[in-house]
């Protein structure tokens, strides 16, 4: 049984231009201990899913429908609030983007730990506050004691999102969602973020969704990668496979506007034209306008799933 | 904490002095005097006999100067529409009626408005969301004198329940009571759904969800604290501007009460009586704001005093 199983994802919210689709059709299927990053331009659904994993957006106003939505073996769609309380936090976590507003201003971050713990076990409150002090240390945080007794508005950025994952790590969890964590961060700490996050996984052996725009956080960290576009996968694969030898047309253009990639100096490559508007999508594969090598049959059928190697999957009409 | 309390009670002090002084000189600029009415018309010769008597017939200075050094030692004077006790002792009457009626009001009324308004927000935009809108508005909207006039209309004269008005027996305060807790009930039903409304979008709750916590202690600890912060700052003023009583519910209800001398004091130049109760609502003021900025701190661990954190 996969840990994170989603089948034929949609997500969709009424909003003043319509109903914008934000997922359409998105299939994912994690094993325990395996660590993937799903890529894509804002808009491409790839938060939303990790939302709508976890049930974490409000319903209504969000429409969410799925031929299967699990965590390991616990039926998101149906599970009631307690069951929804019992596997957020304790078999999947999730860090977010921005730490600087992740947490209550008006509770010490030791609380804040303190009390996700004891949400999910029935350790004391010393038991509770002991657990949290090794979990700041094992963020590398280097003054503990303090840290737990500060309020969020007296520590860095950093320092946050250090907290942020200790907190989301703090009932051992199968497998954490890491929202962009280090959009929001100087460059500086964003490498040690990063760093933080894939030794963890493997110190704890949990499984890993790394949410990013950027291909270099990918690079660096997991071993799978889900490249995602108007709210569909367009193609999935190993990371360094999808590095060497990327098959769809946008995964190839995503790729080649990487500054540095092409040895010497040279003029750097965008994608033209503008992603697709989630309130009125186009017909068929939706980066069929921006596609140079678009076909006919792109801008009526949107393309199915396919095997194009081992481990590998696009959907693409030009792979035929 | 210490050098700032003590740094507000000094700008009290301040305000106190500001107050009484502008007060003093606006009462005097009044044209008239205290035996300057119609009803009961002296001649002039008794009417300065009178004055000096009561010392008004000095420059403005001094008689200031003389009200305040009486002030100082707690003497607020005589009042002259009712010579046969001191100021302390009209207060002493006239005031626990209306603590009663103000205090118990608001005492009822904002517990109910913040109850009504944290349903509202946990039912946004259901019937009953849109029922406590409206009572709210109503509440708001409809002049406290019209809400007193439905009151009795209804309890008074077609169900024969309650007295239409008086003091005597505590069963004739239901009805004063609650046409005066309708404006603070109003008010914090609004205040208190559009508090935990903001606090419900900010994304620490998405956090605490995604930590696992219940709904019930994301509401009850975090949510209700962090709407608490503006609550808490209109919690105070409120019910000391409404604990000095309403003059119109007063009036309505024939409640004893001191609604009626603010206005008598300025009609008939009662210039002691005018000038204490200034004074008075002065000082609940300025304490009412000092306290709920201490709390209001001791709440939000943002605001720290003395500039170190």
């Amino acid at each position: 049984m996969p840990l994170v199983d989603i089948q034929n994802l949609h997500v969709s919210f009424p909003q003043h231009e319509g109903l914008v689709q934000a997922v359409r059709g998105m299939s994912l299927t994690i094993e325990a201990g395996e660590s993937v990053g799903i890529v894509g331009e804002s808009g491409s659904g790839k938060s939303v899913t990790c939302m709508a994993a976890l049930r974490l957006l409000r319903h209504p106003p969000s429409r969410i429908t799925a031929d299967r939505l699990s965590l390991d073996g616990v039926d998101m769609l149906t599970a009631s609030r307690r069951d929804l309380a019992r596997v957020r936090g304790k078999v999947a976590s999730m860090v977010f983007q921005d730490p600087m507003s992740a947490f209550d201003p008006v509770f010490t971050i030791g609380h804040q730990i303190v009390e996700t713990i004891r949400a999910h076990t029935d350790a004391s409150l010393s038991a509770a506050t002991d657990q949290a002090v090794a979990l700041l240390d094992r963020v590398r945080i280097k003054t503990p004691l303090s840290i737990l007794n500060s309020y969020p508005h007296q520590l860095s950025g950093g320092m946050l999102q250090r907290a942020m994952i200790a907190m989301a790590l703090s009932c051992r969890p199968k497998i954490l969602f890491a929202d962009e964590p280090t959009t929001a961060l100087d460059v500086t700490i964003q490498a040690q973020i990063l760093a933080l996050i894939k030794d963890l996984q493997a110190e704890l052996g949990m499984g890993l969704v790394m949410v990013t725009h950027d291909l270099g956080v990918v690079a660096e960290t997991v071993d799978r990668v889900v490249v995602m576009y108007g709210g569909r996968v367009m193609e999935e694969g190993p990371v360094q496979a999808i590095f060497d030898d990327p098959q769809h047309p946008y995964t190839r253009a995503l790729l080649n506007s990487i500054p540095g990639r092409t040895p010497g100096k040279q003029r750097l490559t965008e994608i033209a034209g503008q992603s697709p508007n989630p309130a009125n999508p186009p017909a068929g594969c939706p980066f069929h306008p921006r596609c140079t090598v678009a076909l006919p049959d792109c801008a009526t059928t949107a393309p199915a799933t396919r095997q194009i190697g081992p481990g590998r999957t696009a959907a693409c009409w030009g792979l035929t | 904490m210490l050098r700032y309390i003590i740094g507000r009670l000094l700008s009290i002090l301040l305000t106190f002095f500001v107050v009484s002084l502008i007060v003093f000189l606006m009462m005097h600029s009044v044209p008239g005097g205290p035996f300057d009415g119609n009803d009961m018309p002296v001649s002039d010769a008794v009417k300065a006999k009178l004055n000096a008597s009561l010392g008004l017939d000095k420059p403005l200075y001094e008689q200031y100067l003389r009200y305040m050094w009486g002030v100082l030692h707690f003497d607020f004077g005589v009042p002259f529409q009712s010579p046969g006790e001191t100021v302390t002792e009209l207060l002493a009457r006239a005031w626990p009626p209306s603590l009663i009626l103000g205090g118990s009001g608001v005492l009822i009324g904002a517990p109910l408005g913040i109850l009504m308004g944290m349903a509202a927000a946990l039912r946004r935009n259901t019937w009953f969301d849109y029922l406590v809108s409206a009572v709210s508005t109503l509440g708001l909207t409809i002049p406290v004198f019209v809400i007193s006039m439905m009151l009795i209309m209804v309890f008074s004269v077609w169900l024969n329940w309650l007295p239409a008005g008086g003091w005597e027996k505590p069963y004739s305060w239901i009805l004063p009571i609650t046409a005066y807790a309708a404006v603070p009930m109003a008010t914090y039903a609004r205040y208190t759904r559009s508090a935990m409304l903001d606090v419900m979008t900010k994304p620490f709750v998405t956090v605490l969800r995604a930590k696992g916590l219940s709904e019930r202690r994301i509401i009850f600890q975090h949510v209700l604290r962090n709407a608490a912060l503006p609550l808490v700052t209109v919690f105070l003023p409120m019910f000391i501007g409404t604990a000095t009583g309403s003059i119109f519910v007063e009036a309505m209800f024939r409640v004893p009460g001191l609604g009626a001398y603010f206005v008598s004091s300025i009609e008939l130049r009662d210039y002691p009586l005018e000038m204490s109760l200034i004074l008075m609502i002065t000082m609940m003021f300025c304490v009412a704001y000092l306290i709920s900025d201490i709390v209001y701190a001791l709440l939000n661990p943002r605001i720290r005093f003395g500039g170190k954190s």
